[in-house]
């Protein structure tokens, strides 16, 4: 305690500035869904633009057609990026996870060989 | 009874409060509305029987379990849902039960990790060793390697190296011998009286009891009981944890 303030108001001080995230910024579950939802999305105005456009001569409703197309590939490229976005950082979480166990467990195995080599080289009882 | 337990009938110098805390995991609810509150330079005691939800209580004391309603208040301020890393920085600390040491680390290494709260490796060894001097004696060892109650003094050791506004501790005397639990809360009532708001979740009771400002019963869930640790408090929870009424 290097200060002379009093813990209990240096503790309120930073309190005090401390910034809040909006809690709906943490539903990554619910920006997945999303993700994937405009993904079918964009999938299914493709398909409704290539039968509009097929099924008339008019060129207009064919410009319609392609509006409607270019709104399904924005959709499309959108959703995949939120997808991305929210399935890779609990990729990435879950890997990392899985990295520091499993160098917590050869550490152990190392320092357990460690022990056991210390105490066989300075046994010196005949075997 | 401590000032700082009759400081904390008034919510205003609550360094912690729980209010109307409900959480659970899943689809089940595991705490159902607890309220709870610790100044400055008291030590509550939160106990109860296995599975009565303590250490969620803590959990979400510490930030790092989410309440599905109800607040968090430090301080006086809300912050329910904030980073758990802030209020660690700004000065809640969790000391989990199972000690959290790294046991294949040396003591003075398990005391080097702490130098990311940005204090110098010297101080945080020089608070440690006063504290704890059996410490400074082991402190080449590696922790893994060192008895219970030596691990559970390196833990709280590497807790007051983040220089706590509030210390959460869970089942501190968990597989440990009386004798050292009794020093162990000989220390955490020192802590508590340079001005920490100290909450420890216990199963057995005894050794906690004796320096508590505070204490609550939990039972599924629900704060039963409140109050200062009498003797009727600890007759009530001989009842609760043998399942019959208080003779």
């Amino acid at each position: 305690m290097t200060s002379s303030e009093p813990r209990a108001d240096r503790f309120t001080r930073e309190l005090a500035v401390l910034k809040i995230p909006d809690p709906a910024a943490g539903r990554a579950g619910l920006w997945l869904r999303l993700g994937i939802a405009l993904m079918v999305l964009g999938l299914l105005l493709g398909a409704a633009a290539y039968f509009l456009s097929h099924n008339t001569s008019d060129a207009l409703v064919q410009r319609d057609a392609l509006a409607l197309g270019l709104s399904g590939v924005t959709s499309s490229v959108v959703g995949s990026a939120l997808f991305l976005r929210y399935s890779l950082t609990g990729f990435l979480r879950f890997w990392m996870l899985r990295q520091s166990y499993d160098i917590a467990l050869l550490a152990d195995r190392l320092f357990e060989k460690d022990i056991q080599n210390e105490f066989s080289s300075t046994d010196s009882a005949p075997r | 009874m401590s000032a700082a337990y009759e400081r904390t009938k008034g919510s205003v110098n609550s360094l912690l409060e729980l209010r109307e805390i409900r959480a659970g995991y899943d689809r089940i609810t595991v705490l159902h509305g607890i309220d709870l509150r610790v100044a400055a330079g008291q030590v509550v005691a939160l106990l109860g029987p296995n599975g009565a939800g303590k250490t969620t209580a803590l959990r979400v004391a510490a930030g790092v379990h989410p309440v599905t309603s109800g607040q968090l208040r430090l301080a006086g301020r809300d912050v329910t849902g904030a980073n758990p890393g802030d209020l660690a920085r700004a000065g809640v600390c969790l000391i989990p039960e199972g000690r959290g040491v790294f046991p294949n680390l040396s003591v003075r290494d398990n005391l080097l990790m702490m130098t990311f709260t940005g204090r110098p490796r010297a101080e945080i060894e020089e608070i440690a060793f006063a504290r704890f001097p059996v410490l400074a004696r082991r402190a080449s060892m590696p922790a893994g390697t060192l008895s219970g109650g030596e691990q559970q003094m390196l833990a709280l050791a590497r807790g007051l190296a983040t220089d706590p506004a509030v210390l959460l501790l869970d089942e501190l005397s968990m597989g440990l011998a009386p004798l050292v639990v009794g020093q162990l809360y000989e220390q955490v009532a020192e802590i508590a009286r340079q001005g920490v708001a100290v909450l420890v979740v216990e199963q057995f009771a005894a050794a906690v009891l004796g320096i508590a400002d505070d204490a609550a019963v939990m039972v599924r869930g629900r704060i039963e009981r409140r109050g200062h640790p009498d003797s009727g408090l600890r007759a009530e929870l001989a009842a609760l944890y043998l399942g019959s009424s208080p003779t």
